[in-house]
């Protein structure tokens, strides 16, 4: 067989090559930021490399591990309980009879919608009075209230973009609701779950002000070490300190996928 | 997978409660305030008291660090709390006094050994509310001019020839207006000391009078004008990052950042310090403890430790080069001659002594930041 | 009516945690943004509008602009993982697209800041290609510089939202109309986007919401005024220790971001009656 040049690949290597560069430009400042050592104008790249910077981030005063293990604990707990709260309300505003639908949507919003700087305040104050600061428990709390708002509106999307027949029709051959629920919808809506999931469980990786309120000082999330590293301009040590929290969040992502492809795989062509 | 889960979620519940021990430390500041204590002060004092721990928390850069420390004060004292969660914390100047005003503070200088070495005014009075007694002053920071002598030789000695000289170079001087931290305040606070009618003594030290708030019309103008001739650069890292970027030839900074920024291979080590005439506010960094502090007692070591001759010297001069909180002369002795000079190779004693002035008082600050936005912002 | 019961009994348990954990603490914030003094009044809010007015405006527009242009992208992106017919293209796109979300914004800051700038490691490479002189260079470093921060940090949110409803779409419309004749862009333009177009309202108001409330990028990336809204309140905050405005102009952002949401919600009612 000859091999054949096919022309369409100029145009596409064009786009994917200037995606490239738009995406891992970005990034590759970010990698060279954790290895330099000395970097100015007017200099390209960094004039020395070395990892002294790693070493100051993972000193062992520095509790970078510990905190990196606290944040893939928190955002775990914090997917778990957004998605179980998420599903039911998905379900029942996207399927059921519900009065005031529109302000119960609404009601998740506000969170990401008011500018927490304020807020936090009243929420630590709270906390304090029940005994929740500086609990794992009292960080998690508040990730949910974040998260919620992606778990319940992508839930609802989800649910409703599964075809009300589908259900209907395994009802109809005798499947009890449960068992409908379990074994059509919930499977057909799973991407969009899936999807939800990763986005709060970023959402809880990436927090700072609250889990500074209401972790610190005895729950310590990584952020909080961003954070002081970041808005100073240390960047060698923030840009480490975001490449730790790659590890997590590329990892989450990958087992998702692995569910993801086997749920939406086994519908095919049924 | 699961395995990792659940040792992570055994380590994470078990890691919440502190130990009896535990000196909780809450600092405002950049990364180095931070490190400062986890890789000097804490070992130090942790060696010096045999079983206790020093856990130190870093709560950003600025004006909003030491705010977020106020406001988990607010919360704790709010929800009647009987032990904070907190025993030393570390503040800019401008919210010791209303910390103290609202009482969340304990009265401790005379307590320790090293509150007689503190004799400046800025231990007593803090912008303008009284907190003698109450703080312990860590180091002194100073803002100033950072500037590439490769570009300007002979840079501007004050704030008139640093406006003919921004106006031969347009957009070559650069500063972070007054939302993005405190260099940039500082640059407004000398612009108002030079180019204000009123009495900038009085600013600095009250009283409050209203109609001394008019007398800015001028100033404000004129800053305007200066500012359009000027890049506005995102924050104090901001004014840094563009100076090592060589997108701006001049800058307000903080002294301390932009040595360590130095420090840390970010600015050509070339670059030096000046401070224009009549002179740009410094502020210093306080320590102060909780009256509910859990471990009172250990707290107080802590800070005597942290201002003791020996560690101001050692600690904050020499590792840091941070002017020292305690008055410099029981800090020179401690040092070789070659470490203390040091501090004064771009600013000489003689300009740190006239031209390093304290910000105005509260009532005068938030009234110029305030016509700062409507007059030069707008 | 027994079916409404077990509708709230499945909301119920979410809308508890929302309540009580946001909601009733904010309650005494909104308080706060009508307190003057010692009195109840609205000088919060004239004072957010005598100072802040131009920021209003232009956090909207900032935000809008880039939502508009995330969802342009997103379909792309979308579009193409959907109907494109190279196997290794769509492969590399897929593997290239996500990258961003990863990163935190504050983190997404401090690289574009660098990488963005008149001096930045992007001119520099372009500078270094023979692409550009020096004298060229122009620095990212304003209103566009948060723009395209957004965009870069959005736009894999939105696609993975997008794709994935794409991807469970059923082949068998695509398919006729592809053996009709039809162009892919047609395919995607007329048949795709109408199905999946409640999932693309839903990714772009949380982005929308998103990047309202977001503090790390204004103030690292822009720092000429007028600014973000969320800057304003963090520098009556911290400069003030000005509550009160802060809530006004806290309340402001929620009405504004409000206003969007209601789109979305006047969409599904009509799907659904």
């Amino acid at each position: 067989m000859m091999w054949r040049f096919d022309f369409w690949w100029l145009p596409r290597a064009l786009i994917l090559g200037l995606l490239a560069f738009i995406i891992f430009g970005p990034l590759t400042n970010l990698l060279l930021w954790t290895v330099a050592e000395k970097w100015y104008f007017p200099h390209m790249l960094p004039l020395e490399y070395g990892f002294s910077f790693w070493e100051r981030v993972f000193s062992p005063r520095g509790n970078a591990m510990g905190s990196l293990a606290t944040s893939i604990l928190v955002a775990s707990l914090t997917v778990v309980v957004s998605l179980a709260l998420a599903v039911p309300a998905g379900y029942a505003l996207s399927r059921l009879k519900l009065p005031f639908r529109g302000l119960i949507l609404l009601a998740f919003l506000i969170p990401q919608a008011f500018p927490n700087l304020p807020v936090y305040v009243n929420i630590a104050r709270f906390f304090y009075q029940i005994g929740l600061n500086g609990t794992v428990a009292g960080v998690v709390m508040v990730h949910v209230t974040h998260g919620l708002v992606y778990a319940v509106w992508i839930a609802t999307a989800a649910f409703s973009a599964v075809q009300i027949d589908l259900e209907e029709a395994a009802r109809s051959i005798g499947a009890g609701p449960l068992r409908a629920f379990r074994d059509i919808t919930l499977p057909l809506a799973a991407p969009g779950l899936l999807a939800s999931a990763i986005f709060v469980f970023l959402e809880s990786l990436d927090e700072f002000t609250g889990s500074y309120f209401v972790g610190a000082p005895d729950v310590n999330t990584l952020p909080l070490l961003l954070y002081t590293a970041s808005s100073g301009g240390n960047y060698q040590i923030a840009s480490i300190t975001a490449l730790l929290l790659l590890i997590p969040s590329i990892g989450f992502m990958l087992v998702v996928e692995r569910f993801l492809r086997a749920d939406v795989l086994s519908k095919v062509g049924h | 997978m699961k395995t990792l889960l659940q040792a992570s979620l055994i380590l994470g519940l078990a890691a919440s409660p502190a130990a009896a021990a535990d000196l909780t430390v809450l600092t405002a500041g950049d990364q180095n305030m931070v490190d400062y204590i986890n890789d000097y002060l804490g070992p130090l004092f942790e060696k010096e008291n045999p079983g206790t721990t020093v856990r130190v928390v870093g709560t950003g850069p600025g004006d909003a660090g030491s705010q977020k420390i106020v406001e988990r004060f607010d919360a704790q004292s709010k929800a009647n709390v009987e032990k904070w969660d907190a025993d030393v914390a570390v503040v800019h100047e401008k919210f010791a006094g209303p910390m103290v005003k609202d009482g969340y503070l304990e009265s401790y200088r005379s307590k320790i050994a090293s509150g007689e070495m503190v004799t400046s005014e800025k231990a007593k009075m803090a912008l303008g509310s009284n907190v003698d007694g109450y703080v312990m002053p860590m180091f002194s920071s100073q803002t100033a001019i950072a500037y590439n002598p490769a570009l300007i030789p002979t840079p501007p000695k004050s704030y008139e020839e640093l406006v003919t000289w921004a106006k031969e170079n347009p957009k070559q001087f650069g500063y972070n207006g007054i939302k993005g931290g405190a260099s940039g305040v500082s640059f407004v606070m000398g612009w108002i000391y030079a180019f204000g009618d009123g009495d900038a003594k009085k600013l600095m030290n009250g009283p409050f009078e209203e109609a001394e708030t008019k007398k800015w019309d001028k100033a404000f103008a004129s800053l305007k004008d200066f500012t359009t001739n000027a890049t506005l650069t995102p924050g104090n890292a901001g004014t840094l990052d563009m100076l090592s970027r060589g997108e701006i030839a001049m800058g307000p900074v903080w002294v301390d950042m932009f040595y360590s920024w130095q420090a840390d291979g970010k600015l050509p080590p070339e670059m030096k310090l000046f401070l224009p005439a009549p002179g740009m506010p410094g502020q210093p960094m306080h320590y102060v403890i909780p009256a509910k502090s859990p471990n009172t007692e250990l707290a107080e070591k802590f800070v005597a430790l942290a201002t003791s001759p020996k560690v101001q010297a050692e600690g904050i001069v020499k590792r840091f080069n941070w002017y020292p909180g305690i008055d410099a002369k029981f800090v020179q002795p401690e040092l070789d001659k070659a470490s203390w000079d040091k501090l004064f190779v771009d600013i000489s004693p003689d300009d740190l002594s006239t031209k390093a002035k304290p910000f105005p008082i509260a009532p005068y600050n938030s009234a110029i930041l305030e016509a700062y936005e409507k007059n030069v912002a707008n | 009516m027994r079916n409404k019961l077990l509708a709230i009994l499945l909301v119920l348990p979410a809308l508890v945690m929302i309540v009580l954990f946001f909601i009733v603490p904010l309650i005494a914030s909104i308080l706060g943004a009508f307190e003057v003094g010692d009195a109840w009044g609205l000088g919060n809010f004239r004072k957010s509008f005598e100072l802040y007015s131009s920021d209003m405006i232009f956090t909207v527009v900032i935000v809008t602009v880039s939502t508009a242009l995330i969802g342009l992208f997103s379909v792309a992106i979308g579009g193409y993982l959907t109907l494109g017919e190279n196997p290794r293209a769509v492969a590399i796109l897929r593997w290239l697209y996500r990258w961003p979300m990863f990163i935190p914004f504050i983190v997404v800051g401090q690289i574009l800041r660098t990488f963005l700038a008149k001096n930045g490691l992007m001119n520099n490479i372009l500078v270094s290609l023979g692409l550009l002189t020096p004298l060229q260079t122009v620095g990212f470093l304003d209103w566009r510089g948060i723009v395209i921060a957004f965009v870069w940090k959005q736009t894999p949110f939105v696609t993975l939202l997008v794709a994935g409803a794409m991807a469970s779409l059923d082949r068998s419309t695509i398919e006729a109309a592809r053996n009709l004749g039809a162009s892919r862009l047609r395919i995607l333009i007329e048949i795709v986007v109408p199905q999946i177009a409640g999932t693309l309202l839903v990714g772009l108001i949380l982005s929308f919401v998103t990047m309202m409330s977001v503090l790390s990028v204004p103030l690292m990336i822009n720092a000429q005024s007028p600014t973000m809204l969320t800057a304003d309140i963090a520098f009556r905050i911290n400069a003030h220790g000005d509550y009160g405005v802060a809530n006004a102009l806290g309340m402001i952002s929620l009405i504004l971001t409000t206003g969007v949401a209601l789109i979305y919600l006047r969409q599904t009612m009509k799907e659904r009656s």
